[in-house]
């Protein structure tokens, strides 16, 4: 007996055939999967050797270190990961123009695929912690439940916010098709906003506090202070409102943007 | 052999040429691909600085001489990238069956695949980062002597054959897999493990860093050389290891090349 609403079921068949879609090449699947393992173990062997004649540096433990790059590989594989890199592409060639006339919300298409691809990514990034774990052997520090269930939400909004981020960027297809270089610009900050190398709370305190009023350190680092039990109840409180205010600025500029770009879009002769 | 160096020599500026009409089209992107690429050389900068004042060392190395192994780093990727970009584009020219037009052509198919697009914005970025680079080894508090320094810069020429081999290898693979996008953003993760000493390294990851993708012999020895540091890798077999590699690739290419029957068609 199918329980699902009628409406929903598209959107989950979606989803199914975007995770079976994600395993059909395997052996670039293998290699991205690689890759993203490659900073990890950088990262991990910078601070292992660094902690090696140190017990703390910049006012991390050797644990909290390791646990926030551990933490920090597994959220961006929920955050970061995004099936839709070449959204703007397929806006520009015109290849939008079948999704347009199903019926169907193109928000909840998006999400289906972004779910999927999302799923996948944390799924082998777990297989792959696991592997560094036992490499490394890290003594990992784990939070309260309480901690757990905000720390959930605020990744969920963390991952949001990005999908937002993602339509904004690749609503430019609209008009241009050149996207490539405020994405790079984008990545580039996001690197050592919510990197893998380091956290953000290394950095000189007036950096610190021009970067929080911007949208990157959402995508990660705040979830994982919030793990690691660095917050105070005002930054949480701070770390609450952020998140809310940036998923609703995003949400309002993908909207409006998305909205101009459909209704002056164009494709003739597909 | 001098006319034939001139033809390839205009062959190549001919195409840097059409590369930097077609970067100046998209200025804005180019532009803010630039702020990107400042910007991740500053924050990398700023960590090992800010490592340097904590006084924390990595694996031995003192925080001024890691900033040497990252600029060196910086140096063998960018050259890299500046003359071997076709390699990001050879899947598409397989696919397409462009790559068949270069094999009719009077001119090296490896050399047009090799160097088929030169990133203007990457020498643009050489050319900043030079004078930076001399600044901030400048203050740098590390032993470089005469002799240290002509035996990095030599060094840093048997690192570019290494370049070379390791692209020609990737071309090689995107000939008989059709496949290059994922090899060659394997590699450039790979090489980013060089940004610090691979010395660092777990033992297995440290041996196939220096012999099997050869991001050690290309990034680690030339630094430890400037620094007057003991090699990790004897520099005769670091010598012989760069020109062998080039030999095979350059087999390995001309192997697979007998093996390919035009994807496209």
């Amino acid at each position: 007996m199918n329980l699902m609403p009628q409406s929903l079921s598209k959107y989950y068949r979606l989803f199914v055939l975007s995770w079976q879609n994600g395993l059909v090449y395997r052996t670039s699947l293998l290699i991205w999967r690689l890759r993203q393992l490659l900073s990890t173990l950088m990262a991990l062997t910078i601070w292992s050797v660094i902690f090696t004649d140190q017990s703390s540096a910049f006012s991390y433990t050797r644990s909290e270190m390791i646990s926030y790059v551990f933490l920090v590989s597994i959220l961006q594989s929920l955050i970061l990961a995004s099936s839709l890199h070449s959204l703007a592409g397929d806006i520009y060639n015109g290849n939008i123009s079948q999704q347009l006339l199903k019926p169907q919300n193109l928000f909840m298409h998006f999400s289906a695929l972004e779910v999927a691809d999302k799923l996948r990514n944390v799924f082998f990034s777990l297989i792959e912690g696991a592997a560094l774990y036992a490499l490394f052997m890290p003594t990992i520090i784990w939070p309260s439940l309480q901690t757990w269930f905000v720390f959930i939400i605020w990744a969920i909004l963390g991952t949001v916010i990005h999908f937002f981020i993602t339509i904004i960027f690749g609503s430019i297809g609209f008009w241009s098709p050149e996207t490539w270089g405020p994405k790079f610009l984008f990545f580039m900050i996001l690197d050592f906003t919510a990197g893998k190398l380091y956290p953000l709370d290394i950095l000189p305190r007036a950096v610190q506090q021009v970067l929080l009023i911007t949208p990157f350190p959402y995508l990660s680092y705040v979830q994982i202070q919030l793990f690691l039990g660095r917050l105070t109840s005002t930054q949480m409180a701070w770390g609450w409102i952020s998140l809310l205010i940036w998923t609703v600025i995003t949400w309002l500029v993908a909207q409006w943007v998305w909205t101009k770009g459909t209704k002056g879009y164009e494709a003739n002769g597909l | 052999m001098r006319s034939r160096l001139n033809t390839y020599f205009k062959v190549w500026w001919l195409t840097a040429a059409n590369a930097a009409q077609s970067a100046f089209i998209n200025r804005w992107s180019n532009a803010l691909f630039m702020l990107g690429k400042i910007l991740r050389l500053i924050m990398m900068l700023v960590f090992l600085f800010l490592l340097k004042d904590r006084q924390l060392s990595i694996a031995g190395y003192s925080s001024d001489q890691v900033v040497l192994f990252f600029l060196t780093y910086q140096i063998i990727d960018v050259t890299a990238q500046i003359f071997y970009r076709g390699v990001y584009v050879f899947s598409q020219k397989i696919r397409t069956g462009e790559f068949d037009f270069y094999l009719l052509r009077p001119i090296s198919a490896l050399f047009r695949a090799l160097t088929g697009q030169p990133d203007l914005n990457d020498a643009l970025f050489l050319v900043l980062f030079l004078p930076v680079m001399v600044a901030v080894v400048w203050q740098l508090d590390v032993h470089i002597t005469l002799p240290s320094l002509l035996g990095y810069l030599v060094l840093l020429l048997n690192s570019f054959m290494i370049v070379t081999a390791l692209h020609i290898a990737v071309l090689t693979i995107g000939v008989l897999t059709t496949e290059v996008d994922n090899i060659i953003w394997m590699y450039r993760d790979l090489i980013r493990l060089g940004q610090f000493p691979v010395t660092m390294y777990w033992a297995p990851i440290r041996f196939v860093l220096f012999f099997v993708v050869p991001i050690g012999l290309m990034i680690t020895i030339p630094a430890q050389v400037l620094l007057n540091v003991p090699p990790s890798v004897n520099l005769g077999l670091a010598t012989l290891l760069g020109i062998g590699s080039v030999i095979i690739s350059l087999q390995a290419w001309h192997w697979a090349l007998k093996q390919y029957s035009s994807a496209s068609s």
